[in-house]
């Protein structure tokens, strides 16, 4: 959210110097009292000093009007000028009329000219101009009924810092004071009974009775809800009480306490509706995140990143180690820089983004300057952390008795091998715990310099950051340096410009964590047998076993590195045109640019000289343009309208180098000039994407009661067929805020509320940019001539996956807005999904992508915040919780084998089930002995009879065989509900943040629990394999283990795998201090605080492997295990200083 | 004010952009066949999925099912051989042989719009056709009845579930393209292109298929008359496969470095490779033939590797793909082809012959009639042993079966092959489930 902070603390600023320098010129010079619209009353105490300073407003222009209301003439004069002016209803509702005719006169002779005829006076501070009443001589001749005493006091904010201009103002008479620097009033010849009001913007206004005190001190409350809150919509922002789309937001404050290095990381149970789920937890690593469910099935389902205008890169650049989620672009965004996020979930609002909206928009805006001093914040943090928990695993003695069982249990028992049996081998004699071996404690520095200010006419903020994550893995790491400047400049009174540039470079080192190769290392930090050596004799790295690497010598010794520079940069150009009326162009750009290095020297290789070396750079560059006109104005005080209407258009350009190569000369020389070979030079190539839009948005409301708006978007995209590629994206919503309505203003229980009703459609574009134009790659070459083949079929009437979503939603606000709530019920249609049909195979080609199909996401969602206790001790919660239901409502038939299609080894998709659902055998535990299988069940039609310790396989079809015809659906990835809860309290300095996050309901297929309870030839195992048959009559479920599974005990995929992912997660607590103000403010500092933090600090779950909040697959393959890079537990100390 | 409006209109007009991109790293469907250069490259695309085809598939399909070989592996190897095929293994799978055909297709299409038919037009069309017939011949042999489609695949809109197609129909394609082939493809010169000779040679196998044996006799004799084809010393035996190009050979597919195959992991991984000597393979050589040392380890006892395809005393636990040439036609498989041919006109001398040409060069005497008989029961036999020896692993030893209709006397003693339906493969299960008019072989539903 941006609050309306930005003018308020001009206005304060502006506020300050002016009292500075009329203290000097003129006492107790006040006046006047207003109302605010929304009933509160205030306490403008202004100077009169400052009408006596206009000649600064030297500035002079023509300004006519004839027989126009008051009302009107102070609008003319508002769009002339560029100031804005602040005035109480009250005093304008004179019915007359105004006539002025002034050619190059100051804004001065004007307003005397304007108010000329009225008891009104007026005062000019930066760029606002309050009116107010001149007062009443009556009142400040009354005279005194008793001994009036000298009254002195402090005023100061819940943080303990001093309040500088705050009204004091002596109830039912027109004498006041303001504070001083120190937050500082004194008001002389008081009456002992008198009641003095304390008013400031943005906070409450309190009463406080003297009762004959003389000394009194007051601590203010902010007070939400008399800043207009601002939320930032699809070009343009819009105040949240008039919002009347679904919208998540994450402010600042939010952001910097949840102490997380990347964004997506922030949202992650914080925005009701969003899921984010963790695919890596490597520094830097990826995240998967879906706002409202995943509406489509190949193409992808993140939604739209914006970053002040620019639409930004989210899918990984990374080329190398595909398997592994290593990578988040979005992690080049540095968190400290974000004023606020917003997640645009319903049509309403996201269909002004057309084409790439129907998985919803993330908005970041970053932090702009305000006018004022330049404020110089430092927040620097070092911290550590660690994996939360080892999983167990044999010993060297277990292990070996576990393959000796291995062996015994084969049909024809082979003779060992001699790594299980010669213990006295150097290779074979370890006992090595590889988890100790590969897992440390991390260390993570980060140093945030940020400097903001600016003057009238001018902000500026700029930040430099750097962060040093070390990962918890050994040779693990992140190292990040981000720099951004952002600055407006209103040039003249109707033209600003202004741009935003923000340079990261990124830099990783990697370990290949994801993926079920022998050179995943978390895998193999499971099942390498414990037995092989970590060294060989001469000191080098036992490298090779078996068909297995040394996790360690892979650590150590390869390399897997990458490095990005990323520019992100918009400037703009604004410019009113007439009043209301104003044309702004955005022109936007997003280069990344990343280079990866990959080598495996020959030391950890089995082959004499084999070595082998990959590098690849990638560029990535989207520009674009947007320009568009907008118009607010109000109409006779009640009818609010505003319209915006533009085109634009945006381009990619992606461009990839790369080369592999083998035979290095030297495990030292890693740079492909030592390579003895070099191939595959078919990875480099470029590609290009365009889109052409025009997009327009209407808004009405009636007195902010009756809410109306209508967007629409038509986009053109080149990745679709030429017959099909236009296309048009309405969206329409309606409110109405009750508490508007006479009915309810004699309550109070409720204190705003309002209904919110919206429907709309998006799109999705996000298939291959050549698809539908069908491909012929070149590179299939034949020996030294080069080959071109046909890759993939045109389809000329491709286009667009189609989103209907409808959303009904309240906002209510709770006595006095202590308690805000609001809640969303949605559906959400997707039809004619782009899919890659599979096509017989005599046509050459294995798929074509095609729009079939339709997708379902209905849920509800909502949040909650409270602010429990006010004063002193501070207690807020926040809540949220968001529910989704996904279904796959049509599939085109001839797609279906028996009924399904299936979705990856794990995962089926199937009409009238969600996407993610598991599809497998049933284990329903193990015979003890071989009578126990009466039934006979056999392995296949004509194999042989299950046997004692082998696995009781649920025979759907009740045939006596186990095929694959007895699969069943055995699981499913879809959490039942998930969101966060957070806790804030603070008392004087100290203040303790504690955020839960959780998920419920959903399954995890543990891909990783299988590999380590499945001894194949000579994995290790996990400790439950203590467990296992030995014997007849043994009662487990942990069934006999047999040399390379002939029975597929352990391969097939099974509910033995899939485990329940719900957990509870302390996700994130800090304690701060804040040090006494007078203390610091010898050393020049404003602000100094203290902190610590956890992340991460326990999760209460029963899955049984590192950590439940995984995804492998992302995509339409959720909820798999494959074994990633583990989440890690962090705490960190940190200081935040402020000059 | 109205310069600046003009000017950011200008702006994005002079930015916007179109929307028509073409690809810049690849060629679009529709436009890539426009010069000679593009006919040439899409020619060679049909090359390349013919690499990819026969990589690994060359064993499984001509020798896996067969007697020469052992495999200690599980998967396809222990599949075949033991003959409990299913539609989900490996070698079911015919992608890799309507890739060839579908890529053919295009080039068969497209070349006549871009070039004449005669000189570079007549010549790719006759490699993009002989090889498309390749394909054919090698999926006919594998599942009977395929899909016989000779249109490229340009869109949705095209008829795509398409049914088996009788093999007497499809065969009788393949004879069209190789005669087309034998008209118009390159006359001799590099063996890793589809020639005038290997369409002759591949005539003779498909008549010889279809027990056409006059024809087979007259077309294996074209190619014999060749006087660029010869056969090499014995000393030179292993280099027809080792460095290519050999005179001996007619057509091989091209590999090098960068374009790998799976001969070594098949063959000579060390001690771990998919297939090694059969018993009955090792006892079947005569004693005194020199081709025996040059196949395989004969000092052990149990050799686990094959040497034929990288040379006496080749060891290497390496199991990095291959980049020798596969050797897919060569003369002396034309000349044993002959002499059954001969044998079955009733020339048995003419026969032994050509056989005799075959055993001097390894050393061995001349066989007659009656010490064949004596040595293999008859000639027929005689001569399907001197195929078994002399193209021993190269992928024709179960066709060889199969076609001489002595596949289930040989492998039912080691498997229990007995039933005439079980010679072809099932069709794979994932083919099944893309076209539901195809139907599963009979054998295999």
């Amino acid at each position: 959210m941006i609050r309306m902070h930005r003018w308020l603390l001009k206005f304060k600023e502006s506020f300050r110097k002016i009292f500075l320098i009329s203290r000097r010129t003129c006492e107790n010079a006040f006046v006047g009292c207003y109302k605010t619209l929304a009933g509160y009353t205030c306490l403008f105490l202004l100077f009169t000093f400052v009408g006596k300073s206009a000649e600064c407003f030297a500035q002079t222009f023509d300004y006519q009007v004839r027989s126009v209301q008051f009302l009107d003439a102070l609008k003319a004069l508002e769009s002339k000028s560029g100031y804005s002016i602040f005035y109480d209803q009250d005093i304008v509702s004179e019915p007359s009329t105004v006539s002025v005719d002034l050619k190059n006169a100051n804004l001065t002779q004007i307003l005397e000219a304007v108010l000329k005829d009225r008891s009104l006076t007026y005062n000019i501070q930066g760029k606002t101009i309050f009116l107010y009443g001149l007062p009443d001589t009556d009142s400040v001749q009354s005279v005194p009924e008793s001994d009036p005493i000298e009254v002195q006091g402090e005023v100061t904010g819940q943080d303990g810092e001093p309040l500088i201009g705050v009204n004091v103002w002596i109830k039912e008479s027109n004498k006041g004071t303001a504070t001083d620097f120190d937050g500082r009033f004194e008001l002389q010849e008081v009456e002992e009974d008198a009641v003095l009001i304390i008013s400031y913007i943005g906070y409450e206004t309190q009463e406080i009775p003297l009762n004959g005190k003389t000394e009194i001190s007051v601590i203010m409350i902010e007070d939400s809800q008399t800043i207009e809150e601002v939320v930032v919509v699809g070009y343009g922002t819009k105040k949240k009480s008039n919002l009347i789309g679904s919208i998540s937001s994450v402010s600042s404050v939010e952001i910097e306490k949840s102490q997380q290095h990347d964004l997506i990381s922030v949202l992650q149970g914080r925005a009701a509706g969003v899921q984010v789920t963790t695919s890596s937890g490597a520094p830097g690593g990826g995240m998967t995140i879906r706002v409202r469910g995943a509406s489509s099935l190949n193409s992808g389902n993140s939604p739209l990143f914006i970053v002040d205008g620019i639409p930004l890169e989210s899918n990984s650049m990374s080329l190398l180690n595909q398997d592994d989620p290593g990578v988040n672009p979005i992690a080049d965004i540095n968190p400290n820089d974000i004023e606020s996020i917003e997640v645009l979930k319903d049509a309403a609002s996201t269909a002004i983004y057309g084409a790439r909206a129907a998985n919803g928009v993330v908005l970041i805006t970053t932090k702009r300057g305000k006018a004022g001093k330049p404020i110089i914040r430092l927040n620097t943090f070092t911290g550590f952390s660690e994996v939360p928990r080892k999983l167990s695993v044999l010993n060297a003695t277990q292990w070996r008795e576990a393959v000796l069982d291995a062996y015994a249990n084969m049909d024809n028992p082979d003779i060992p091998h001699s790594v299980v049996v010669d213990s006295l081998s150097p290779k074979n004699n370890g006992d090595v715990d590889w988890q100790s071996e590969m897992f440390r404690k991390a260390i993570q520095n980060s140093i945030n310099l940020s400097v903001a200010g600016g003057a009238d006419n001018f902000g500026y903020a700029w930040s430099a950051s750097y962060l040093d994550q070390q990962g918890i893995l050994i040779n693990t790491d992140f190292k990040r340096i981000t720099s951004r400047l952002n600055t407006d400049l209103k040039v003249t009174d109707r033209l600003s410009i202004g741009q935003s540039i923000a340079y990261s470079n990124g830099a990783r080192t990697k370990v290949n964590s994801g993926g079920v190769g022998n050179k995943s290392l978390i895998r193999q930090l499971l099942i390498r047998p414990p037995t092989y050596a970590m060294y060989l004799p001469d000191g080098s790295y036992n490298g090779y076993q078996n068909g297995q690497r040394n996790p360690v010598g892979l650590a150590n010794l390869a390399t897997d590195t990458d490095q990005s520079h990323r520019m992100i940069g918009s400037q703009y150009i604004e410019m009113e045109l007439l009043e209301g009326l104003k044309i702004r162009s955005n022109m936007n750009l997003d280069f990344i640019s990343m280079k990866e290095d990959y080598f495996l020297p020959s030391s950890l290789d089995y082959r004499e000289g084999w070595n082998e070396g990959k590098v690849r750079s990638s560029q990535n560059l989207t520009w674009g343009n947007e320009t568009y006109l907008s118009y607010n104005q109000v109409f006779d005080n009640r009818h609010n309208f505003s319209a915006m209407g533009g085109l634009g258009f945006q381009r990619w350009k992606r461009t990839i180098t790369g080369l592999d190569g083998s035979y290095f000369a030297s495990d030292r020389i890693i740079t492909l000039n030592g390579a003895g070979t070099i191939s595959n030079q078919q990875v480099n190539r470029a590609s290009e994407h365009a889109l052409r839009s025009y997009f327009g948005r209407v808004s009405y409301d009636y007195e902010g009661r009756y809410l109306a708006e209508a967007n629409v978007r038509v986009d053109g995209s080149s990745r679709f067929g030429k017959n099909q590629r236009y296309a048009f994206f309405p969206s329409a919503s309606l409110g109405w805020r009750f508490t508007g309505e006479s009915f309810m203003a004699d309550q109070n229980f409720i204190s705003d509320g309002k209904l919110r009703i919206s429907a709309g459609q998006t799109g999705n574009e996000a298939i291959g940019d050549y698809t539908a134009q069908g491909q012929f790659l070149v590179g299939a070459n034949y020996l030294n001539n080069s080959g071109a083949a046909p890759t993939i079929t045109s389809n000329t009437n491709l286009t667009w996956e189609s989103t209907t979503e409808y959303d009904v939603g309240v906002d209510l606000s709770f006595l006095d807005h202590r308690i805000e709530v609001t809640a969303d019920v949605y559906l959400k249609r997707t039809s004619g999904l782009l899919f890659n049909v599979p096509v017989p195979l005599t046509t050459g080609f294995e798929s074509v992508t095609q729009n079939v199909g339709n997708i379902e996401n209905r849920g509800i969602e909502g949040s909650l915040v409270s602010r429990n206790l006010v004063g002193e001790f501070q207690w807020n919660t926040s809540f949220n919780i968001s529910t989704n239901r996904n279904r796959i409502t049509s599939l085109p038939s001839e797609l279906l084998t028996n009924g399904y299609i299936q979705n990856g080894p794990y995962h089926i998709l199937q009409v009238g089930q969600p996407i993610g659902i598991f599809y497998g055998y049933k284990f329903l535990g193990v015979y003890p002995t071989d009578e126990d299988n009466v039934n006979g069940l056999t392995y296949g039609a004509n194999g042989p009879v299950f046997k004692g310790g082998e696995p009781i396989w649920y025979d759907a079809n009740n045939d006596n065989i186990i095929d694959e015809n007895d699969r069943v659906v055995i699981g499913d990835a879809t959490s039942a509900f998930w969101g966060g809860m957070n806790n804030e309290f603070s008392y004087k300095g100290f203040s303790l943040g504690v955020f839960f996050q959780y998920v419920y309901g959903n399954d995890i297929y543990s891909v990783l629990n299988h590999e380590r309870n499945s001894i194949r030839r000579y994995d290790n195992l996990s400790t439950d394999a203590l467990k296992r048959w030995r014997k007849p009559g043994d009662i487990t479920n942990f069934p006999k283990p047999v040399r390379d599974d002939p029975r597929e005990s352990d391969s097939r995929i099974q509910d033995r795998w899939i485990e329940d992912g719900s957990y509870l997660k302390i996700k994130n607590v800090m304690l701060s201090y804040d040090l006494n103000r007078n203390l610091i403010s010898r050393f020049g500092l404003r602000n100094l605080q203290l902190y610590v933090t956890a992340t991460d600090l326990l999760t209460f779950t029963n899955y049984t492997a590192f950590d439940p909040d995984v995804n492998s697959f992302g995509g339409i393959r959720p909820g798999v295990d494959y074994g990633t890079y583990p989440l890690n537990r962090s705490f960190f100390f940190g200081i935040k200083a402020e000059f | 004010m109205r310069n600046i409006i003009s000017l950011v209109v200008l702006v994005v007009i002079v930015f916007s952009c179109s929307l028509d991109l073409e690809p810049i790293s690849e060629f679009s469907a529709s436009g890539f066949y426009e010069t000679a250069e593009d006919a040439r490259a899409g020619v060679y695309g049909i090359y390349n999925a013919t690499q990819s085809a026969f990589s690994r598939n060359l064993a499984f399909w001509g020798e896996g099912r067969a007697d020469a070989v052992d495999t200690r592996h599980s998967g396809d190897p222990r599949m075949l051989l033991n003959n409990t095929l299913n539609k989900d293994m490996r070698s079911a799978s015919w992608t890799g042989l309507y890739q060839i055909i579908s890529r053919a297709n295009y080039a068969v299409k497209y070349i006549p719009e871009v070039l004449s038919d005669e000189g570079l037009g007549a010549t790719l069309m006759g490699q993009a056709r002989g090889l498309r017939a390749l394909a054919y011949f090698y999926a006919v042999r594998i599942w009977g009845d395929v899909p016989l489609v000779l249109e490229p695949f340009e869109g949705t809109d095209q008829e795509i579930f398409v049914r088996r197609t009788d093999r007497e129909i499809v065969l009788d394609q393949v004879e069209k393209d190789l005669m087309y082939a034998a008209r118009n493809a390159p006359q001799g010169g590099d063996k890793t292109l589809f020639t005038a000779g290997a369409a002759y040679a591949l005539l003779s196998h498909l008549y010889m298929w279809q027990h056409d044996y006059e024809k087979a006799s007259s077309y294996s004799d074209t190619v014999m008359a060749d006087a660029s084809y010869t056969l090499v010393t014995i000393d030179d035996w292993n280099k027809i496969f080792t460095n290519g190009n050999s005179r001996e050979s007619i057509f091989e597919i091209g590999y090098n470095e960068d374009q790998t195959n799976m001969l070594r992991v098949l063959y000579a991984l060390g001690s771990d490779s998919d297939y090694f000597p059969s018993e009955t393979f090792m006892n079947t050589f005569e004693d005194g033939d020199l081709r025996q040392e040059l196949t395989y380890d004969v000092t052990k006892a149990f050799p686990r590797m094959i040497w034929k395809f990288f040379g006496k005393g080749f060891n290497d636990e390496d199991p990095a793909p291959s980049t020798h040439n596969i050797v897919m036609l060569r003369l002396a498989d034309i000349i044993l082809l002959k002499a059954e041919a001969l044998l079955h006109l009733g020339d048995k001398q003419g026969a032994l012959d050509l056989v005799n040409r075959i055993r001097n060069r390894a050393a061995l005497p001349d066989l007659n009639e009656n010490t064949a008989v004596a040595l293999y029961g008859d000639i027929e036999s005689a001569i399907l042993h001197e195929r078994l020896v002399e193209l021993s692993y190269e992928g024709h030893r179960w066709f060889d079966l199969v076609r001489t209709g002595k596949a289930i006397s040989t492998m039912k003693p080691r498997n229990g092959l007995s039933d005439e339906d079980n010679l072809v493969w099932p069709i794979s299960g994932d083919a099944i489930n893309r076209n539901p008019n195809l139907v599963q072989n009979e054998y295999y539903k």
